[in-house]
């Protein structure tokens, strides 16, 4: 693990402090993720938010979450898209951005660096430590 | 944003002024007139598109995000199909195939646009529409899907419009060559669909069921579509359609079960055969011979198409086999059996491929009755040329064929994919329905190896 540029403890998924998620599980962030089952335990429908491609941390965080590269990941959500399925997670830009998404929407989730994680949201689901 | 708004608000009005107005059964006339209208339409829509592309571009805060999205996937795509006695096609809606060691874009390539218009967070629009080698043997765009979907609560999901059909596993994305491994579909499995998409309403219910979730969808419509069936153009349009379709994920797996059918709405044009096949039957008194000919109509006759799917998706390995069954009371068509199974592993950016899949039909046993020659008191009568035609027709749906398939696809950039696939088909010299214009080739022995080298892409 040492050797990759970002640890897979480093990767969490945040949330609003107000949104009344306390923890996911694995499975729970696959079907956010991809697509496939978005209702929160709270009983609201989740709004997962991705980063760029350009970032390190989103190959990570789908290697880490399924196993598979972004262009898997592409190809996936191509095919649900293109059959008008399900919509993919929304795309912003920056994580800054993203924090801010998640400070000021209960539903919104977003994958980031544990250093970058501020007061403004909580974290929900990591990878153990290894 | 201004100027996005007025953008979406066009695009989801020319889209639905196009699902109105083809969304009907046409009379034949009006038809050139519609594809004309439909054209004209997206020849104006194409600057805007790229309006749109251009400006959803450019870095917007999440604040601002755009309620529409323009996308799209194409494919430029040659192959070559050895045998000279039959032209290798991708489906049945292809008119003309690949033969004879010629290289040819005809059968692959495929350019799709589609627009989503996010009008609440609950309802949202969608449109596409496709240019690919087509019936009438033109790459004219027609629209594909265009329809209002509602999801109530996460669970549920309504859609009403032109919806893609979801006949059989990964049905309604088999245009989409980027999103899955192969150059194309198998034809074995897939082949014999005409039909992509249908007017109506489809309802999907998605619930946890022990660690996995179950999806159960019913679906209910009419087919738009026209196809490219034995002699010149089949009008399906207007053919009801209704179906189920169950599928359960659990982790790396899942398995889908499906149940269509479909009542034709029209006949084929076989009046060239059933005229005198009902003639010979009024003046020889031998009524087989008349329902040989009522046996091949097709109108308000069902067909039925059963599936069951497993895919198992982890990390690099990707391993999915179906097996599907269609029934067809006309006896225009052989009932049929097909299966595929496909692997693949990815090392780094290239994922290597092998396939096998097989399909066979059932023929019918339907025979005119009508000796080849009959001795009247006038004469001898010679009915074997109509015995004979009779014969070929019942011929030509049959299938009994198995592909070997042996492929690579790298993924170059994050959204171009290259692939080189090399099918070997081992079939008898009777497999002819999966080809175009096999009936009149008696070279035929059911041989053919097809080389394709694909680019695939998603903007």
């Amino acid at each position: 693990m040492l050797l990759t540029p970002i640890a897979s403890a480093d990767v969490v998924l945040v949330a609003n402090p107000n949104s009344g998620i306390e923890k996911l599980t694995q499975s729970d962030v696959i079907n956010i993720y991809l697509g496939r089952y978005r209702l929160l335990p709270t009983g609201s429908t989740a709004v997962p938010i991705d980063l760029s491609d350009k970032t390190e941390i989103k190959a990570k965080f789908y290697q880490l979450l399924v196993d598979k590269n972004l262009a898997e990941i592409n190809a996936y959500w191509s095919r649900l898209v293109f059959s008008g399925k399900t919509r993919p997670p929304m795309q912003i830009d920056n994580v800054n951005d993203a924090l801010q998404w998640v400070a000021n929407n209960l539903n919104a989730l977003a994958y980031m660096d544990r250093a970058d994680v501020s007061s403004d949201v909580i974290i929900v689901f990591e990878w153990p430590s290894l | 944003m201004q100027r996005l708004m007025f953008l979406a608000s066009y695009v989801i009005k020319v889209v639905f002024m196009n699902l109105k107005v083809t969304g009907k059964v046409m009379p034949k006339q009006t038809e050139g007139y519609i594809s004309h209208m439909c054209l004209t339409k997206l020849k104006k829509l194409t600057p805007l598109l790229l309006i749109a592309l251009s400006l959803s571009a450019g870095t917007v805060s999440a604040e601002e995000r755009s309620a529409l999205s323009i996308r799209g996937f194409g494919t430029l795509g040659v192959a070559r199909s050895s045998s000279p006695d039959v032209e290798f096609i991708r489906d049945l809606s292809q008119p003309k195939g690949i033969k004879d060691g010629q290289w040819s874009g005809r059968i692959d390539t495929v350019l799709g646009i589609q627009a989503n218009w996010q009008i609440n967070p609950e309802l949202e629009a969608v449109g596409q529409v496709v240019s690919r080698y087509q019936y009438d043997a033109s790459r004219d765009p027609a629209l594909d899907w265009a329809f209002l979907k509602w999801v109530p609560d996460e669970r549920v999901a309504l859609r009403a419009g032109r919806i893609g059909a979801d006949f059989m596993m990964l049905a309604d994305s088999r245009l989409v060559g980027y999103s899955y491994l192969t150059v194309r579909p198998s034809v074995d499995f897939y082949g014999s669909l005409f039909s992509s998409s249908f007017d109506g309403i489809d309802g999907s219910l998605t619930l946890r069921l022990g660690d996995g979730l179950i999806r159960s969808k019913l679906f209910a419509g009419v087919l738009p579509e026209k196809v490219s069936g034995g002699p010149g153009v089949w009008d399906t349009s207007g053919s009801p359609i209704y179906g189920l379709v169950f599928d359960y994920f659990t982790g790396p797996w899942q398995f889908r079960a499906s149940s269509t059918s479909v009542r034709f709405a029209n006949d084929l044009n076989f009046t060239d055969l059933t005229d005198p096949l009902h003639a010979a039957a009024k003046a020889t008194g031998i009524s087989t011979a008349g329902f040989a000919a009522d046996a091949l109509s097709a109108k308000d006759t069902d067909s039925h198409y059963y599936t069951l799917g497993i895919v198992y998706d982890k990390g690099p390995l990707q391993v999915q086999a179906a097996v599907n069954e269609i029934d067809h009371e006309t006896a225009t068509f052989q009932n049929s059996q097909a299966g595929y199974l496909l692997a693949g592993y990815r090392i780094n950016s290239i994922t290597p491929y092998a396939g096998i899949s097989r399909w066979k039909t059932k023929y019918k046993d339907h025979v005119t009755g009508l000796p080849d020659t009959l001795i009247t008191p006038y004469g001898p009568v010679d009915f074997k040329p109509l015995n004979q035609a009779y014969q070929m027709l019942m011929d030509a749906s049959g299938a009994n064929q198995t592909t070997y398939t042996l492929g690579a696809r790298w993924d170059v950039l994050p959204k171009i994919a290259l692939k080189l696939q090399w099918d070997s088909v081992h079939g008898k010299a009777k497999s002819k329905f999966p080809y175009a214009k096999a009936q009149t080739d008696p070279g035929w022995d059911g041989r053919t190896d097809v080389i394709s080298a694909t680019l695939d892409f998603i903007f």
